[in-house]
């Protein structure tokens, strides 16, 4: 999957950056991250759809404000269930990792330092288990079609 | 103009932060905050979050996890109509940017 490819990707520019001190490839690492977790998004969403010639078409109409902005709510919000709270994690990942991936491409008053590189990674492969681990669950597969735009 | 609700709301904010820092204080130094809009124009809590050296690059992952949960649990951020960003920096990394946004009040 592309998603598995750039989370590769992501890790190989943390290190070349964390090597040789070269800010590019951190910045490129954190912005990487981002895109896997998007495209690990995208991709579950548009395999289930039946006409594979259309699916790269489907895939171009999810939009990133819209994906961050779609709403979730547990239905105990005090004691939420182990697949929201792991729902509620990919939320506030993808969040963060957009809100990064926006600094590492743009903002070039942004001191990039090893941790924030260690953290988009780290945040982005924890993203990648969580969200495979509760891929298939009911409240999640209603969440991802909330992110494609879809009003509950 | 909209002003977000967590904007009148910041001792609470503040009582959140002393707690979370209190009982992840052997990893946690320090969280600031600001709140402000995001890239997207977005109204955001924007958390600093200094962590000791050793947990910066031992168990990032573990600590920020117990950061967002810690304060998630006690500030209702939709509520407050701010989305929370969290970012983190070792106590050497600090030391070496003296960046006045990371410092001790």
């Amino acid at each position: 999957m592309l998603a598995d490819d750039l989370l590769e990707d992501a890790r190989h520019l943390a290190a070349k950056g964390d090597a040789e001190k070269r800010m590019s490839c951190m910045r490129r690492a954190i912005s990487t991250a981002y895109y896997a977790v998007f495209h690990l998004l995208v991709e579950d969403f548009v395999e289930h759809w039946e006409f594979e010639d259309q699916r790269a078409r489907l895939g171009r109409m999810f939009d990133h404000t819209k994906m961050r902005d779609a709403a979730f709510t547990p239905k105990d919000k005090k004691n939420p269930t182990p697949v929201e709270t792991a729902l509620i994690d990919v939320k506030t990942a993808f969040g963060q990792l957009q809100g990064d991936r926006h600094r590492a491409d743009y903002d070039l008053g942004w001191n990039i330092i090893q941790t924030d590189v260690t953290d988009a990674i780290t945040l982005a492969e924890d993203t990648f288990v969580k969200w495979r681990s509760i891929r298939n669950e009911d409240v999640a597969r209603h969440h991802l079609l909330s992110m494609f735009g879809a009003k509950r | 103009m909209y002003v977000p609700p967590a904007v009148t709301r910041q001792s609470e904010i503040q009582a959140a932060i002393d707690e979370v820092e209190r009982s992840l204080a052997s990893d946690v130094v320090r969280i600031r905050y600001e709140i402000g809009e995001d890239w997207s124009g977005q109204w955001a809590i924007f958390f600093r979050v200094v962590l000791t050296d050793d947990a910066a690059k031992q168990r990032l992952r573990e600590v920020a996890n117990k950061v967002v949960w810690g304060l998630s649990r006690r500030l209702d951020f939709p509520g407050m109509g701010v989305f929370p960003y969290h970012n983190y920096r070792s106590v050497s990394e600090q030391a070496a940017l003296q960046e006045e946004a990371w410092a001790d009040a």
